[in-house]
């Protein structure tokens, strides 16, 4: 077998010395001579020993050429063992640098024993050997993209190398690697996947199986498991914003939710959580998780500045450090105003339709309104020439019959930039209007009106919403039964909420809408109350009236206020969603234009549990103009927790990033899995001190016989020149 | 080929030449009367023949009656009795146009031949020379007249060579001819059978006269100085051979060496001269050289 089989063509080149003796036998001088006698003589008696010597050289000649395009075609022996010392390696090693890397044993991360397997690897290749480096977490990063000689450069990248708070897909790393190594002409090619045996990397194990199968006669791999499997983890799955307004100086409730990845049950769990990396604010203790499952528990935070903030959630820390904290971003505000466009103002105001609303949405004494966060503007519909919704965080329509043209413009202008919209209906709205245009033209709407049912009037007949199913944000701390119930609320009417086939793609003056979600339902399973996002923005419809009208919401302080106040919340969270992200996602920001042309440095602070003592993130970008806005980008997002960016006399933007949870169930592979990877790769549960080498020598057979041709080559080389000199010598 | 018959005269040769004097020092008839100016100088002893004048020659030798009768010029030719004859042959067969450099070894021997023709007689003796191939083709009869060297200049420049050699006959022939001891010179390159060519020698040699043998060779024959691949054309009877004469060089070397020798040899053996001739070399050195050679060996 021949590794660069083109070179054989080289063969044609044996002719060349035969037609060169052919020419020179044509070419040659011509003397005229007269002592032909002695010529004669000595012709015949050396002409047997010149043809002989001819033949011989043309022989050796023929030889060399024909040796070194074989040793240039590089045979291969593929059976014999490396016996003449030729058992260079071209090698890919995949480093698993996924989070799960940074479980410790009590002495060192999963990932320190690693990259010493690794540089154990290297250090055994023989001499010549090439090797490649890609660290794999969900993403493949190219430390060495293609093999290189200088193994101490490898070695030395390998050291500096980092885990990333990503998942793991081996499979992409694997594929990766043999394409690397696909086509390339060197004989002995190996890939050494170097992991924690965490049955997540392994979740494509058929495909993975599949790839190793396909390139098992040209690839060789390797597979190294380093660290025990650990029988318990905590961790804290998931940290946000739980509804409300954030507001300086207000609490803010948040979620965390912590899971115990182990089999066996979890005691006294401390969570606690911190802003902006200052002492802990609050922090409570779960008593008891059960293996396997989570729980979720409410913690508050205050805010003291408006501005950016980073809240952090941590948890005890146990074996692998990276999930027992996790952060999120907030923009904590001064206040929030709020436009009411009241589409039956009634001649006094407790008649007027926004009347719940107001009282809802400022839920203090009036001597306090002016300190509450958030600041109300009430319009008639016809009051509304001169607004500007831009001046607004939020606009709740009750009961509007219509809106203008020009007005319908503004509002989907201002959903479009970031504002939110609550839209209740009532005896007073033109349900063809709301249909055609606010749903089916612009799909402001989550859903179009279908019939309304129930009467108003008779009030005896009522019927409530769904007393389960609060999985929305907004209606989510109706889940723990002290804090009221939702279905004791009487509806007397509301409109059917009829939402478009899903599947279907907005377009044209609809295009930026979002998927409708169903935030409360009614007792049949009917939607009561939908959202959708918009643009920037969010609208939420409500099936029947701001007042009571059409139910008894707004007698019921205790489940409206909270109702409106964290629909208000959730409609201004919209707008810093963005601020919290998943690791290896791009973070895309509008700054102030005070940004504007200025560099941006972008920076994280070192996690708690990391070796490393520098900055792991320190980077500046330009801020420019995209779009008519200021606009920054960043995407070097390998690592979770709370980033920074700074502009000089400005305050800064903070933003974060979180690890992907499933990456923290630590489920190992079980033997099963083990044997059927032992079917297409050399397994080694790699242990320190273990012999390597010897494992891996065993594995390396095949020679390459191009050194031994092109030795002979050479002797054939000097053997021609000595017997042409020797044979030119005059006898 | 040299046209005019007077440049195979070379002034430096003779010049040199002259200096020394060609001495016969065998014993020979009027060997005396050779070394004194001759007595009898042009007075017939016993008349030989008639032969037509040729301008240059001396009008006293005419034949007054020949001429009143019959309104022709003829010399009275008569055979000198004092001094010796010098025979000289040279080889005119095709293998002597071999020639390396400006000169052919044909032209060579014509000059040396021309040189000693001159030497000769002008210390009073008397040359015949001749040209021979197969058999001789051009030839001058003996005579003793320092005016007829034009004659065997003439003869020599106007011979040109289309045959093989053939020495062996022609030396028979000669030693036939000869009826007085004297002296016989052979320019050629032997490039025929040896064994002939000493038999001839020794015929000559029987008659009791001198011979010197000028074997005349290239200074490429004698070195063999080819490299490459070269296709040898023969001149004479072989055809061409194709080979390497760089590695042939010692074996074509020593093929001619054992040539030599054989030749060498057979002319100690009967007390003959052989002198090899490069043509390389200037023809004065290789003249005043040998005669100094005689010199050295017959002065006493």
């Amino acid at each position: 077998m021949f590794l660069n089989p083109l070179m054989l063509a080289g063969l044609g080149a044996v002719s060349i010395p035969i037609i060169i003796h052919l020419l020179n036998r044509r070419k040659f001088e011509r003397v005229v001579w007269a002592a032909m006698r002695f010529v004669r003589i000595s012709v015949e008696k050396n002409q047997r020993r010149i043809k002989i010597e001819d033949m011989l050289l043309l022989i050796l000649r023929c030889l060399l050429l024909a040796l070194l395009a074989l040793a240039l075609a590089r045979p291969v022996l593929r059976a014999a063992a490396g016996a003449l010392g030729l058992s260079k390696v071209t090698a890919v090693i995949v480093l698993d640098n996924s989070y799960s890397m940074t479980q410790t044993d009590g002495v060192e991360p999963k990932f320190e024993a690693a990259k010493r397997a690794a540089d154990e690897v290297i250090r055994t290749m023989p001499t010549g050997s090439s090797v490649a480096v890609l660290l794999a977490s969900d993403v493949v990063h190219k430390l060495i993209p293609e093999p290189t000689y200088d193994l101490t450069l490898a070695s030395e990248q390998i050291k500096e190398a980092a885990v990333f708070d990503r998942g793991t897909n081996l499979l992409e790393g694997i594929k990766v690697a043999m394409e690397t190594l696909s086509g390339r002409p060197e004989l002995r090619k190996e890939i050494y996947v170097i992991t924690d045996g965490q049955a997540a990397g392994w979740s494509r194990m058929e495909e993975i199986r599949r790839v190793m199968e396909d390139n098992r006669r040209e690839v060789r791999a390797h597979l190294l498991f380093v660290g025990r499997p650990e029988e318990k983890n905590l961790g804290i799955a998931g940290l946000r914003l739980d509804g409300g307004v954030v507001a300086v100086n207000v609490p803010v409730r948040l979620n965390v939710r912590v899971q115990n990845f182990g089999k066996s049950e979890a005691n006294d769990v401390n969570v606690s959580i911190a802003v902006d990396g200052e002492p802990p604010m609050d922090q409570t203790t779960i008593a008891s998780i059960p293996g396997g499952e989570s729980r979720s528990v409410s913690l508050f935070a205050r805010m003291k500045a408006d501005g950016f903030h980073t809240v952090t959630a941590k948890i005890d820390g146990d074996h692998l450090p990276a999930d027992d904290w996790r952060t999120v971003a907030l923009r904590a505000v001064k206040e929030v105003k709020v436009l009411l466009i009241d589409g039956d103002p009634g001649r006094e105001a407790r008649e007027s339709e926004t009347f719940f609303l107001r009282n809802a949405l400022r839920p203090v004494p009036r001597a306090q309104w002016d300190e509450y966060f958030v600041k109300l503007t009430v319009k008639t519909p016809t009051e509304l020439e001169g607004i500007r919704f831009e001046d607004f965080d939020a606009v709740m329509s009750a009961n509007v019959t219509d809106f203008s043209a020009s007005v319908v413009g503004q509002l989907v202008n201002y959903v479009r930039g970031g504002g939110g919209l609550v839209v209740f209906v009532g005896d007073n709205i033109n349900v063809n209007f709301y249909n055609e245009q606010l749903f089916k033209r612009y799909a402001l709407l989550p859903a179009g009106l279908g019939q309304a049912r129930g009467d108003a009037k008779a009030q005896e007949q009522w019927f409530s919403l769904a007393d389960k199913g609060y999985e929305h944000p907004i209606v989510s701390i109706w889940k723990d039964p002290n804090a009221g119930s939702l279905a004791t609320i009487r509806f007397y009417r509301a409109f059917d909420l009829a939402p478009e086939e899903t599947g279907k793609k907005p377009a044209g003056d609809a295009a930026p809408a979002g998927e409708a979600r169903v935030i409360l339902r009614f007792a049949d399973n009917r939607p009561a109350m939908m959202e959708r996002d918009w643009g920037q923005g969010r609208v939420v419809l409500f099936s029947s009236s701001a007042d009571t009208e059409w139910n008894d919401l707004g007698a019921r302080a205790g489940t409206f206020v909270p109702l409106m106040l964290r629909t208000l919340g959730h409609l201004v969270a919209r707008q810093d969603e963005h601020l919290t992200i998943g690791a290896g996602n791009e973070f895309a920001h509008t700054p102030p234009v005070e940004f504007l042309n200025k560099d941006a440095i972008i920076s994280k602070a070192p996690r708690h549990f990391s070796s490393a003592t520098k900055e792991e993130v320190h980077e500046a970008k330009r801020v420019e103009l995209v779009n008519g806005a200021p606009f920054v980008q960043f995407g070097g997002t390998d690592f979770a927790g709370p980033y920074e960016i700074r502009v000089e006399g400005s305050a800064p933007i903070r933003f974060a990033v979180q690890a992907d949870p499933a990456e923290s169930n630590i489920e190992a592979l079980n033997e099963a899995q083990y044997r059927l990877l032992g079917e297409v790769g050399h397994v080694v549960k790699w242990a320190p001190g273990a012999a390597l080498e010897e494992t891996l020598e065993k594995g390396r057979v095949g020679t390459e016989l191009w050194l031994p041709l092109a030795l002979i080559a050479a002797v054939l080389a000097t053997m021609e020149t000595l017997l042409a000199h020797w044979f030119s010598k005059s006898k | 080929m040299a046209k005019s018959p007077n440049i195979l005269l070379d002034p430096l040769a003779i010049q040199k030449a002259e200096s020394l004097g060609l001495h016969a020092r065998f014993i020979v008839e009027g060997y005396m009367a050779g070394e004194h100016k001759s007595p009898f100088r042009g007075f017939a002893i016993e008349f030989t023949q008639h032969r037509e004048y040729v301008p240059g020659d001396d009008t006293r030798h005419l034949d007054w009656k020949v001429l009143g009768r019959t309104d022709r010029y003829y010399l009275k030719q008569y055979e000198q009795e004092t001094n010796y004859v010098a025979n000289i042959l040279l080889d005119g067969s095709e293998s002597m146009k071999y020639g390396s450099g400006s000169i052919t070894k044909l032209q060579y021997g014509k000059m040396m031949a021309a040189v000693l023709s001159y030497l000769i007689l002008h210390q009073r003796d008397a040359v015949a020379a001749g040209v021979f191939d197969t058999a001789m083709r051009g030839y001058v009869p003996r005579t003793g007249n320092l005016g007829s060297i034009h004659n065997i200049m003439k003869v020599l420049a106007e011979f040109n060579p289309t045959q093989q050699t053939s020495i062996g006959p022609v030396l028979h022939e000669l030693a036939g001819q000869i009826r007085r001891k004297g002296m016989v010179i052979i320019i050629s390159d032997l490039f025929d059978d040896e064994e002939k060519i000493l038999e001839g020698i020794q015929h000559i040699r029987f008659g009791g006269s001198e011979v010197i043998v000028f074997h005349v060779m290239d200074p490429f024959e004698l070195d063999f100085p080819f490299s490459g691949m070269v296709e040898f054309e023969g001149l004479e009877a072989i055809p061409q051979i194709l080979t390497r004469p760089r590695e042939i060089r010692k074996s074509y070397l020593q093929a001619v060496e054992d040539f030599r020798r054989k030749i060498r040899e057979g002319c100690e053996r009967n007390n003959v001269h052989y002198m090899l001739v490069n043509t390389g070399h200037a023809l004065h050195e290789v003249i005043s050289g040998y005669l100094a050679f005689r010199l050295k060996t017959h002065t006493r």
